[in-house]
């Protein structure tokens, strides 16, 4: 192994944009999750589904209509975000009112069902073959001896975009405070007179339209496939565990993160061994700091 | 307002009406007799799915439904039982009968290991962690591929005869009536695991924690009692799987989620905390699996929505049905 | 008018109700105060009220109208606000938030917004000083007064309280209820949970004692004051 090779300029921007790239996806992904997390209680296992199916709605924007590719990104969001309040109100709001206090437990279970379910049906429909586009923009950014292609620097771009409105909409719409009060207290929420089923339904087509964004943003990378979801949905539990469940700037800052390891680490090792790096990175969090790494409260064992 | 009311401890099996011991006896006979009277070893092979699939979920309602511990990482621990087994013989010459204990073992090792690391941990963070703990020895098989064969696949000998049997590949009846023996002992011990001190001490460990602690009960005893005798039976199951089948891989199907979600499925059907709704769930699951062979993935979109209607609206699973069907 | 309840049967399952029957009234802008022992059903009162729990028989009705099918986020709405028991502010945010949020149901009129907080911030002083910390770190008594604060922001007609001045240090205890007495000389219609017996009924117009889910005694203050040691004595 020659280490001088991480100090290549070249090198090192490849490793760095690589890995800021695969941590947009998780944080885009990861945010979802803790944000569904923190305020349902619901660790939503087919997450990755949501993922898939933004990648075939993006496919089918445009490849099959031929649209630009904004549209597609835009049609992945807003299909998923309704689909996600439907998943909501159908299913997982049911449970809500039987489940009691196995709630956590079983809500984790019931989005095991939805994975299989989803899965299989995108099986059905599309079959196994991965449809992709190989770029959405062509060309690339020459700077010196730093070369980036412009639909990396897309993808960085439009998922900074939306992590910072997710951020101003969750800080300063009167929904996002109105979702924050019901995430720190349900109840009191309720006598001021917020519909907490509703900021539940909201929250959870949220966090759908955000991994459907990320599916459709990355179509070139990640063609859609049925079980195009499982990787994502993996990783990005590791960061919302790596962050802290439920704490949704420690998620995305642990999804950077892991993109730059696993990126740097691809060039020591197998990809095979990443994978076993990132799990044994999960356990030793979850031992030594259930609460996760950016935390500074001691979080209920739960 | 939990839906899963306390189990009837006021019934004893030991002690059970003429009626219900005919009903079981017969259930025995069906089970012992069908497979050699039909001759058909695709029925056979449909027989030991189920039965091994059934045990592998009443193992796990042992942690699930009896001490709220939840083993997402189960497949990884079927193949520490599995590999034990197969690379034992595979490289050390160990004989497959011993493997069946040395696979057992193996896998408590790990469910200790995996027991102390999580015993500060309740409900979803346990299911977290053994599932990357799960994840880990999945990726460690494939990733070790001079020692595994990885996903090329690790062939494994089949049972040596025993005792004048013929454990040849060619008779799976002879696996079969071996898996009836393992699976009906390890069922005994499980019933009569859950009806001692044990049972009631696992119970506590699932209602509540604190309250279970101020009586001075050490749920941390418990716990890992609970997870390590599950993790050896569940490593014999693997052990015996290997032998079975004759070959490894640790595809995700196999030893991965799908496999997890598989046998918990089974599990949540059959109706938590029953351990033999288990058995009866897996025939229904696995003869609905076989039966929908000609649809492809519908299968599995069926197994999904079962999971996804059990808990929304049979909570209890089959067990809720047992009063029209027993 | 006021609020009324009539006959309520209600409780966590249907099998045991724990209120089993109870009548009462709140008079328009008096306070009525609930007593009675731990277990005798007055939280649940409240909950029944407030829609957090379906009654099984009877009526609840505010102002004439029959509120017993309405869910809780729909009874600020109807003029009624409820402080529920223990903390309740939103510790991670701003004290101005809370108060926001306690306008939730007026979020579309800025103005009315406006001017509801401007009518807190001159009755509150020291909660505009505060109006940019996270509500987490005032100090118990600053919380109380938050929470009463945003109860006000709507302006509604009747207010619930559950046990005010539980956990409390005794030295805040005193200001919660002159803030409660504050309420009154308002003219709200108030309905008060109190295990703290002597300090409710010195602001209480009406006062109903339950046991078991039942209507025990009631009556008066001055009446109550007298058979106050009996009713206590019973409890023990």
């Amino acid at each position: 192994m020659d280490f001088s090779l991480l100090l290549d300029p070249y090198i090192l921007t490849e490793v760095l944009v690589q890995g800021f790239v695969r941590g947009a996806m998780y944080a885009l992904m990861a945010a979802g999750l803790s944000l569904i997390f923190g305020i349902m209680g619901v660790k939503n296992f087919g997450h990755g589904e949501l993922f898939m199916l933004g990648a075939y709605a993006m496919f089918f924007v445009t490849v099959v209509l031929g649209w630009p590719w904004p549209v597609g990104i835009a049609v992945a969001a807003v299909a998923l975000f309704i689909f996600g309040m439907l998943l909501e109100r159908t299913l997982i709001d049911t449970l809500r009112r039987k489940a009691g206090r196995d709630w956590v437990l079983d809500a984790f279970i019931l989005t095991i069902g939805i994975l299989v379910v989803l899965q299989n049906l995108a099986l059905i429909l599309f079959g196994t073959s991965r449809r992709g586009v190989t770029s959405l923009i062509d060309g690339v950014l020459v700077w010196g001896p730093v070369i980036v292609s412009y639909e990396r620097l897309m993808i960085l771009g439009v998922a900074s975009l939306v992590g910072l409105s997710l951020w101003a909409f969750i800080r300063f719409s009167s929904l996002g405070k109105a979702i924050r009060a019901a995430s720190q207290n349900p109840e009191a929420a309720q006598t001021l007179g917020i519909d907490i089923r509703l900021i539940y339904t909201v929250t959870f087509g949220i966090g759908a339209a955000l991994a459907g964004l990320a599916g459709g943003l990355l179509i070139s990378i990640y063609p859609a496939h049925p079980t195009v979801g499982f990787e994502p949905v993996i990783k990005s539990l590791a960061c919302v565990i790596l962050g802290g469940l439920g704490n949704v700037p420690g998620a995305i800052l642990a999804a950077l993160l892991l993109g730059v390891i696993e990126a740097y680490s691809a060039f020591f090792m197998s990809a095979g061994w990443q994978n076993v790096i990132t799990a044994g990175l999960v356990v030793l969090i979850l031992i030594v700091r259930p609460s996760g790494l950016f935390s500074s409260s001691k979080v209920e064992r739960a | 307002m939990t839906a899963i009311p306390a189990r009837a401890r006021d019934a004893n099996p030991w002690r059970s009406t003429p009626v219900r011991v005919l009903k079981v006896l017969f259930l025995i006979g069906l089970l012992i007799f069908i497979p050699p009277l039909i001759d058909n070893p695709y029925i056979t092979r449909i027989f030991i799915s189920a039965v091994m699939l059934g045990v592998m979920a009443a193992i796990f309602d042992l942690m699930i439904g009896y001490a709220g511990l939840i083993n997402f990482g189960y497949a990884g621990f079927l193949a520490v039982g599995a590999y034990t087994s197969a690379l034992g013989t595979f490289h050390f010459q160990v004989s497959p009968w011993a493997g069946l204990l040395t696979g057992g073992l193996a896998t408590a090792l790990i469910g200790l290991a995996t027991g102390v690391i999580s015993l500060r941990l309740r409900g979803l963070y346990v299911a977290l962690l053994t599932f990357f703990v799960g994840e880990s020895i999945r990726f460690a098989l494939s990733n070790s591929p001079e020692f595994t064969r990885g996903m090329l696949g690790l062939s494994v000998r089949p049972l040596p005869e025993l005792l004048g049997f013929d454990f040849s590949r060619g008779n799976i009846l002879a696996y079969y009536y071996l898996l009836l023996l393992l699976g009906g002992a390890i069922m005994l011990l499980l019933t009569w695991l859950v009806r001692s001190r044990f049972g009631l001490a696992f119970e506590a460990i699932r209602e509540d924690q604190l309250a279970t602690q101020s009586l001075g009960l050490n749920t941390t005893k418990y716990k890992l009692y609970n997870f390590t005798i599950a993790s050896f039976l569940a490593g014999v199951m693997g052990a015996f799987y290997a032998s079975y089948l004759g070959i490894l891989s640790p595809s995700p199907e196999e030893f991965g989620v799908y496999r997890t979600v598989e046998i918990l499925t089974i599990t949540y059907v059959g109706g938590r905390g029953t351990l033999w709704g288990s058995i009866f769930a897996a025939f229904l699951l696995i003869g609905l699996q076989e039966y929908f062979r000609g649809l492809g993935p519908w299968r599995l979109v069926i197994y999904g929505s079962l999971l996804i209607f059990v808990m929304l609206f049979a909570r209890r699973g089959l067990a809720g049905f047992k009063k029209y069907l027993w | 008018m006021g609020l009324e309840v009539k006959n309520i049967v209600a409780g966590y399952t249907r099998e045991v109700p724990i209120l089993n029957g109870v009548n009462l009234t709140a008079q328009d802008g008096r306070v009525t105060v609930i007593l009675g022992p731990n277990g005798a059903g007055k939280s649940t009162l409240l909950k029944t009220i407030y829609g957090y729990l379906t009654p099984q028989e009877g009526e609840v009705l505010h102002d004439g109208k029959r509120i017993q099918d309405l869910k809780p986020n729909q009874m600020l709405g109807e003029g009624i606000a409820y402080l529920l028991q223990g903390h309740s502010v939103f510790p991670r945010m701003t004290v101005e938030e809370n108060l926001e949020l306690g306008g939730w149901i007026m979020r579309g009129d800025q103005k009315r917004m406006q001017t509801a907080l401007d009518f807190v911030y001159a009755r509150f002083p020291r909660l505009r000083e505060k109006r940019s910390f996270l509500a987490g770190i005032l100090s118990g008594g600053e919380q109380r007064m938050l929470e009463i604060a945003r109860l006000t922001m709507t302006g509604p007609r009747t207010i619930l309280l559950d046990e005010p001045s539980v956990g409390l240090m005794p030295s805040l205890v005193d200001e919660v209820y002159e803030e409660i007495s504050k309420l009154k000389d308002e003219r709200y219609t108030i309905l008060m949970v109190d295990q703290n017996v002597r300090k409710s009924m010195s602001i209480a117009d009406y006062v109903y004692a339950l046991a078991l889910g039942e209507n025990r005694y009631e009556g008066p203050r001055e009446e109550m004051e007298k058979k106050l040691d009996d009713i206590v004595r019973e409890w023990i």
